[in-house]
Parts: structure tokens; sequence; C-alpha cells
């Protein structure tokens, strides 16, 4: 679709959503007062509703600063790209040597694809190494037959004993010829142009790693849909905005590019938390090295379709995430290095204090609409968050040109879909706090690349 | 019933209904990740990796033999 029309829908969806807000609340002046007026006799009542209103001034801040420094740093890139040619846009015979390496822990169904998609990328000097991470699967053998097909690429499949994904990735660290190291998932397709477009930032000699774009490939129903929504509006955003000041808090595990020495540098992966990229990454930030992300470089994924798969995943992150931030607790008190303790802060807001705010917030009116009868403040609670979805969706979908259509799932996104992942994400962090046991919970894939 | 009562209403009763999901979501999913088949009873070969099940070799030859009806 073209852009002007991306725009007026974008631009239709904010005023529609402003609009009702602003009608409804004209129209129902005097009863939401009145309702207000309720909470405010009892001071239980009257105490949740002052932090839910804290809670939601945060998040309209945290909207307001994400939206400008991802504009600002979307102004710097393209004003960047007019000036001195980079590192990528050189002879082809002077760019540096990067190594692809992939970690695969049962990725047959997936495996040859991503492997096809690596053999188109425009780049001159790469080689491309598989670690199997002790498949039981026919991943090993498949991979080596691409690795026979291909002629002008070098492919190598190495095999070791299963030892979970973070040390294949130092397995891969340790074997690559590269003087820079590409990270990526099994179940991962690259853009094209992913090579040049993340090495052209190592011009820069602060420049530790690259962030990549991770987009959905399978949308293929509702909760798939609304997972591409979360990618582009909440992830995409969020590396955008801190892209600006260097400092991404988590590299994502389908695409990273790394100086080999950096990765060196901090020890490799980590294998102690249920995060290790989110982990490795502060382990770099604690460095001083800076982090950019770059939007170009795409990494299609394939995504969890089905409801307990996608909820069995963000258990995982929600918990490696909170294990990430309490392994790093001493680098978050003030006086560590410049910009962790903000991002450790950041990720606590995130994974602990957003969803269960959330889930206070939706029970606490519930409760005020069962007890009082009074359900339009929940409504009014709803089109708050919804309007802020509705905004961030939109500018979004016109900076990372996707799909219009996405805007309209944020109705769906903060009634259904938003709900029962904050929901997930509590137990998980109740889970963490009580350090219950807990596995890897590797995904099944479906082959849909 | 003003739109926005109503809209109120049927967001209470779908916010009720999702919060329900959710729960019944996640104790299916704990369910499902705490049960795993035991897999100490089950025959292993010699390096200690355990033997495939349910995956016997099928040989065409020996099931045409077995199955064959007796010539006139």
């Amino acid at each position: 679709m073209k852009a002007p029309i991306r725009l007026a829908l974008a631009l239709l969806a904010i005023g529609a959503a402003l609009g009702m807000t602003v009608y409804s609340f004209n129209m129902l002046r005097g009863q939401v007062l009145d309702s207000i007026g309720i909470l405010l006799e009892d001071s239980f009542l009257a105490a949740v509703s002052v932090y839910l209103l804290f809670f939601l001034t945060l998040l309209i801040v945290r909207y307001a600063v994400l939206i400008l420094y991802s504009f600002l740093e979307h102004m710097e890139s393209m004003f960047k790209r007019h000036k001195t040619p980079t590192l990528a846009e050189r002879d082809d015979v002077s760019l540096p040597m990067i190594t692809v390496v992939i970690p695969a822990y049962n990725e047959g169904p997936v495996i040859q694809p991503a492997l096809r998609a690596l053999l188109q990328l425009d780049y001159p000097n790469f080689e491309v190494l598989v670690v199997d991470d002790g498949s039981t699967d026919d991943t090993y053998a498949k991979a080596s037959a691409i690795a026979l097909e291909s002629r002008h690429i070098s492919i190598r499949v190495i095999h070791k004993k299963n030892a979970g994904k973070a040390e294949a990735l130092n397995e891969g660290m340790a074997q690559a010829r590269g003087e820079f190291v590409l990270n990526m998932d099994g179940d991962t397709k690259l853009s094209r142009n992913t090579l040049r477009a993340c090495v052209r930032h190592f011009d820069d000699p602060q420049v530790g790693a690259v962030a990549g774009n991770v987009k959905i490939l399978n949308r293929e129903n509702l909760l798939t849909r609304m997972q591409a929504l979360e990618y582009v509006e909440g992830l995409a955003l969020s590396r955008k905005a801190q892209s600006f000041m260097r400092v991404i808090n988590i590299i994502p595990g389908p695409l990273g590019m790394f100086r080999k020495s950096v990765l060196q540098q901090v020890g490799g992966y980590p294998n102690d938390t249920f995060a290790e990229d989110c982990d490795m990454t502060l382990n770099i930030l604690l460095k001083d090295w800076h982090i950019i992300y770059e939007p170009t470089a795409i990494a299609w994924v394939e995504t969890p379709s089905g409801l307990l798969d996608l909820l069995k995943q963000r258990y995982r992150w929600t918990r490696g995430i909170l294990q990430t931030c309490r392994k790093h607790r001493v680098a978050a008190k003030a006086g560590a290095a410049s910009a962790t303790p903000v991002i450790i802060w950041y990720m606590l807001f995130e994974g602990i204090v957003w969803p269960i705010s959330n889930v206070l917030g939706s029970a606490f009116f519930i409760f005020i609409a069962l007890k009082y009868g009074i359900a339009i403040l929940l409504f009014y609670w709803w089109l708050q968050l919804t309007a802020l979805d509705l905004v961030a969706a939109a500018y979004c979908v016109i900076l990372e040109e996707e799909e219009p259509s996405l805007i309209l799932y944020s109705f769906g996104f903060r009634l259904f879909y938003i709900p029962i992942l904050d929901v997930a994400k509590t137990f998980a962090s109740i889970d963490e706090w009580r350090v219950s046991p807990m596995n890897w919970g590797k995904l099944k894939r479906e082959g849909k690349l | 019933m003003d739109l926005i009562s109503l809209l109120s209403t049927v967001l209470l009763v779908t916010t009720i209904g999702t919060l329900v999901v959710a729960i019944a979501a996640h104790l299916a999913f704990r369910l499902r990740d705490k049960r795993r088949p035991d897999r100490t009873a089950l025959p292993r070969q010699d390096g200690g990796s355990l033997e495939p099940i349910f995956l016997e070799r099928y040989s065409p030859a020996a099931a045409v033999v077995a199955t064959a009806p007796a010539g006139p």
C-alpha cells in the first residue's frame, strides 16, 4: 500500500480514538465525576485509584519519550545516509569477513529454508556456521545437505553434545573466522541486505554490536497478527528509541551482529539465565560499548501460533529477564556504568510493574463495576490504554512501513491479547520470586519459513 | 441505555471473560509443562542413549512372505 494511504489510515485511527475519548467524556462528564467521587470515599479505593492514575501517567510519559527518541533516531539515520560512504558501500574486496552463526537444536523443519535464505545474502565475504546442539532430529543431516549444495559460500556444520543455546553460540564464536559475528536463530530468515546494513555501523569504533529488526512471518491467525503488532509497536519502537542513546537492552536472538573481539571481551554468552541474549547485552553495555538498532536488517521469524506455546515462550522470557536483572542488581545501583542502571530499572518496569499494574487495574475496575454498578470507569481505563496503543501502533506502522491493517488490531490487542500475556507474566514473576524450578521450554517448530 | 453504558457493560463481560481465559490457559500451560513421560524405565542401548520405540524397521519382503496366500 502507498505511503500516503498508510498515513491517512493511521491518522484516521488516531483521530477516531481521541475523538471517542473526548466525545464520551463530554457526554458523561457528570457521571464520571460522580464515579470518581465514590472512589475517593474509601481510603483503600482512593489509594488504588491514585496508584493507577500514577501508573497511567508513567505510561503516557513512556510512550511520549519512546516516540520522541525513535523519531530523533529516524531523522538521524536519514541524514547519516547522505554523508560519506560507509563500510558497506566501499569496494567489495575491502569488506571485512562476517561469520553467520546458527545455533540449532531440533530445527529440522526450518533449517533448510533458513540456510537457503542465507545463500541469497548480498555480501561478498561471509561464511555460515551451523552449530548442531545435539539435536535428536535430522537437523544435522538437513544442514549438511545444504552445505554440500553450496558452491560459493562456505557452510560449516558442527555437531556437539547438547549443552544449551548459550554454549552453542559460544562454540560458534570460538570457531568463527570472521572479524564480525552475526548470531541468528535456526527458525529465522534474514533479509537480503542484512549484512551490508549492519556492518556499516561498525565504522564507528565505539559501536560494539548491532541489533536487527525482528518481524513475524507466519501471520496466519488472530494470535500471530497480534504478535506482529506487538513486535512492531512494542519491540521495534523501544529499540529505535534506545538506539538514539546507543543503549539497546536486548540484542534479539534472531538477529544480532557483534565485533568478535567484543564477544570475547565479555566472555561470550552466559548460561546461568534463561535470557542469554539480554544477559550478554547487559555485559556489553557494562563495558560501555554502544549498541545500535538497524531497522532495515530484518529477521523474519516463525512465532507460536497456539496460545499455550505463546504462554510458554513469554513465561521463559519474563523469568529470564528477571533473572538477568537480579544477576546485574549491583549494576542497577547508582555509580555503575552510566546507562546500565536506567536500562535495568526500565526492564523491571516493563517486566514486573507494567503487567502487574494492568492486572490490578482490570481487577480493580471489575470490582468497582460489580460492587457499585459503575462499569463506565472500566470503559475509560480501556479507552485510555487503547488510545495510547493506537497512537503508538499508527506511528510505528508508518515508520516501519508495515501493514496498515495492524493498526486496527489495537482494539483487540488491549482487550484480549495483553491481559492474557499480563496474567502469564504476573505468574512468571511470582514463580521467579519463589525461585521455582523451570526448564528451557523449547517450542515445536511448524516449518512455516 | 446509552451507547457508552452499553459499551461499558460489553467491556466488563469481555474483560472478566478474558481474565478467566488467561488464568485457565496459564494453568493448562503449567499442567502440560509439568507432565513429562517417565523415561527411566525405557530400554537403553549400550551407549546409554534411549532406544527408539514404536520405530521397528519395516521390511516389505517379510510382510509379503508372511501374508502371501498359498498357491493352487
